[in-house]
């Protein structure tokens, strides 16, 4: 109904003041999203790119992320007899790094570069050949303006950086590859594996395979699903829910200001809509005049808010690249239902205001 | 079982439009109180009246009588507390709260005082939403619109939005938007108290050629003592009841009316008869007489014989 647009574009600071709240609480309510989905995937990087589709752990250790894992001398060779095509160990552990004394947290691979488990996208360089070579993750090299060529120090043992490898970034930890023989030494582990991620042959299967193992004993077998699954909830118990806190927060700050916008904007024009009232509008017509209000200014905000959540996005991550921000688009449609949410629950604020008004009153001066 | 309601064509015949809708408004016996207990106020009472197809009735009375509240009881915005209300077949004051809004929408035709133009839209289109809510396509609407305000003068203002128009504009605004869904009854409250005497008067002659070229009833409710001579009927409205105009005059010092019969002084000066609603106003009106000239000032304010 073209009044609700000349109502509403008649005050066009009122106006812009509740397309940019819901804007603002769009953008918010993506971004923190978008947030966790990117958390989930530097979380879940690692292992989506491991080989193999068991994993096998240390026995009652059940994630990678946030555990210590060391498996029984001659696992690997038990695990392989069972029926595996390939078995790659790791042997890794997250320590604390002294970088320009700020200490770092990191998660340290040890790998076999013939076997795998080691990074999947070089940017630069190449993966250590020798026991005195790592390679950094870009990002955090980056952050501490570690190139190529440079020596840096892990646990009072000193390193060169050949390489730098790409997606392995977290804002919590990032990896660290080196050869296993070198972390063997460094954690004071020969001949050990944390972890052994392991390919079923096609003779026996991956079920038929974790059947076997669960015999094994003093080791864990988990499939890598349930691995990430593990290390998501460890992660996502410490921030997940205070994200979504303030993505409920964000949605209700939007909710109010439209609301308390559309409100003030029906208690001015009362007498506007009282005259309707006694000239014959019903109460329904008046409704949908104010709901269709809320709705025209929740919707184009949540549309800008969607633009500005990407814009965002863009330079956060451009600005704090250990941040990664995943926008979905189906996560955009979403955040522009909830625009729609808002509108029609900011709508309920003046619908009071209008069902109250007397006809009779626009007599009255 | 279903009451009649007289029903309007949605087509006004443009330029000189003719209502195809007239109706008999019959209020018998009608009273209102606000509120209860102690607190409790008749502003009407018992009050009884008809108003023929074409007709124009005035009322007037001082503030306070309870003009404002019969006007809003004729117009099926108020409910009356007893009495009813007729519209032809249709007894308005048993109807449902529902089916007033319908009502008034049809059947009446409001202006007020203040015009009450809705800010954000233009003149034309405040009418037309009007049509509109009746029902009238957004292209028809806007036609009936335009072709009714062209009649009231306002070819030119159709696209201004009411805070770029004057007083008399609005008011002649609010009239086309009165009219557009072609009501059988057209109620004013006030509609010159906000213009000058001159527009004020144009706008009441505006309102009885309405009445008589469109046979609508039109019912005034006015201060204004210079527009009687437009009405066919003056009705004096006092405490909530009808006082017989007939006998009515202003005592010229305080302005209060006075029944004629029981008026508490008279005088006779020049042919003319004063009454006053005491001695004392009595006394000061002749001290004052004795020592001027009589103005134009006191002989406008002697009521209507
Ligand atoms: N909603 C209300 N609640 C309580 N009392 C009311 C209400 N509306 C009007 N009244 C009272 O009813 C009486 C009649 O009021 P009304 O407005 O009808 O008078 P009026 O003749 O139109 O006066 P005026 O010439 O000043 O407009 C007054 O005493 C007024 O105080
Ligand atoms: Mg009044």
């Amino acid at each position: 109904m073209s009044l609700a647009r000349r109502n509403l574009f008649k005050d066009k600071t009122r106006f812009a003041l509740s397309v940019g709240g819901v804007a603002l609480a769009v953008m918010l309510i993506l971004l923190l999203n978008g947030l966790l989905q990117g958390m989930n995937a530097q979380i879940s990087a690692y292992l989506e790119h491991a080989p193999g589709s068991l994993v096998v752990a240390q026995d009652g250790v059940r994630n990678l992320l946030g555990a210590t894992s060391l498996l029984p001398p001659g696992t690997a060779g038990d695990v392989k007899a069972r029926g595996a095509a390939k078995v790659v160990p790791i042997l890794s552990q997250f320590i604390i790094l002294d970088l320009h004394d700020k200490k770092q947290p990191v998660y340290l691979v040890g790998y076999d570069r013939a076997q795998g488990g080691g990074p999947w996208q070089l940017t630069a360089g190449r993966e250590p050949r020798r026991d005195t070579e790592v390679v950094f993750d870009r990002i955090l090299a980056g952050r501490h303006n570690i190139a190529p060529g440079d020596t840096v120090e892990i646990m009072d043992r000193d390193f060169t950086v050949v390489g730098l490898s790409e997606g392995t970034t977290s804002w919590m930890t990032s990896f660290l590859f080196i050869r296993r023989s070198a972390a063997e030494t460094l954690l004071r582990a020969p001949g050990s594996a944390s972890y052994l991620l392991v390919i079923p042959s096609d003779r026996v299967g991956p079920d038929l395979l974790r059947e076997r193992l669960s015999h094994l004993s003093g080791i864990e077998v988990l499939s890598k699903r349930e691995m990430i699954a593990n290390d998501l909830k460890l992660f996502g118990r410490l921030f997940s829910a205070p994200l979504q806190m303030m993505t409920a927060i964000a949605f209700l700050v939007g909710t109010l200001v439209v609301g308390l916008v559309i409100y003030t904007a029906t208690v001015e024009r009362q007498r506007e809509y009282g005259v309707l009232k006694a000239i014959g509008a019903r109460n329904g017509v008046l409704y949908r005049l104010v709901a269709t209000q809320a709705l025209i200014a929740a919707l184009s905000g949540a549309v800008i808010g969607v633009g500005l959540a990407y814009g965002a996005s863009e330079l956060i991550m451009a600005l704090r690249p250990q941040f990664l921000i995943v926008l979905e688009p189906a996560e955009s449609a979403r955040a522009i239902l909830s625009g729609l949410g808002m509108a029609l629950l900011a709508a309920l604020f003046p619908a009071r205001a209008i069902a109250g008004l007397a006809p009779a009153e626009v007599f009255r001066r | 079982m279903e009451s009649q309601i007289p029903r309007s064509k949605s087509q006004l015949p443009i330029p000189d439009y003719q209502s195809s809708n007239s109706a008999t408004l019959k209020v018998d016996r009608v009273t209102k109180r606000y509120g209860s207990g102690a607190t409790e106020v008749t502003a009407v009472q018992e009050v009884s009246l008809t108003v023929a197809a074409g007709e124009i009735v005035l009322i007037r009375g001082p503030s306070g009588s309870g003009k404002t509240t019969l006007l809003s009881m004729l117009g099926a915005l108020l409910k009356p507390t007893e009495g009813t209300i007729r519209l032809d077949g249709t007894t308005l004051s048993e109807l449902a709260e529902n089916r007033l809004p319908d009502i008034r929408l049809r059947q009446f035709g409001f202006i007020f005082q203040d015009f009450n133009l809705l800010s954000a839209l233009t003149a034309l289109e405040n009418v037309a939403l009007v049509a509109a809510l009746a029902g009238a396509k957004g292209k028809e609407a806007r036609k009936r619109a335009a072709g009714l305000m062209t009649d009231l003068g306002l070819k030119e203002r159709l696209n201004f939005l009411p805070e770029k128009l004057s007083g008399g504009e609005k008011q002649r605004v609010a009239i086309a938007r009165a009219l557009v869904n072609d009501p059988a009854i057209i109620l004013a409250d006030e509609p010159t108290a906000n213009l000058d005497s001159k527009i004020g008067h144009e706008i009441m002659r505006l309102l009885r050629r309405i009445a008589k070229e469109q046979n609508r009833s039109v019912v005034i409710v006015s201060h204004d003592q210079r527009i009687k001579d437009i009405a066919d009927r003056v009705l004096w409205l006092e405490d909530g009841q009808f006082k017989e105009m007939v006998t009515m005059a202003t005592d010229p010092v305080c302005g209060m009316a006075v029944e004629r019969e029981k008026a508490a002084a008279q005088l006779e000066l020049d042919g003319v008869t004063y009454y006053f609603c005491s001695r004392g106003c009595r006394a000061e009106f002749e001290a004052e007489r004795r020592g001027q000239v009589v103005g134009d000032r006191l002989t406008l304010q002697v009521g209507r014989p």
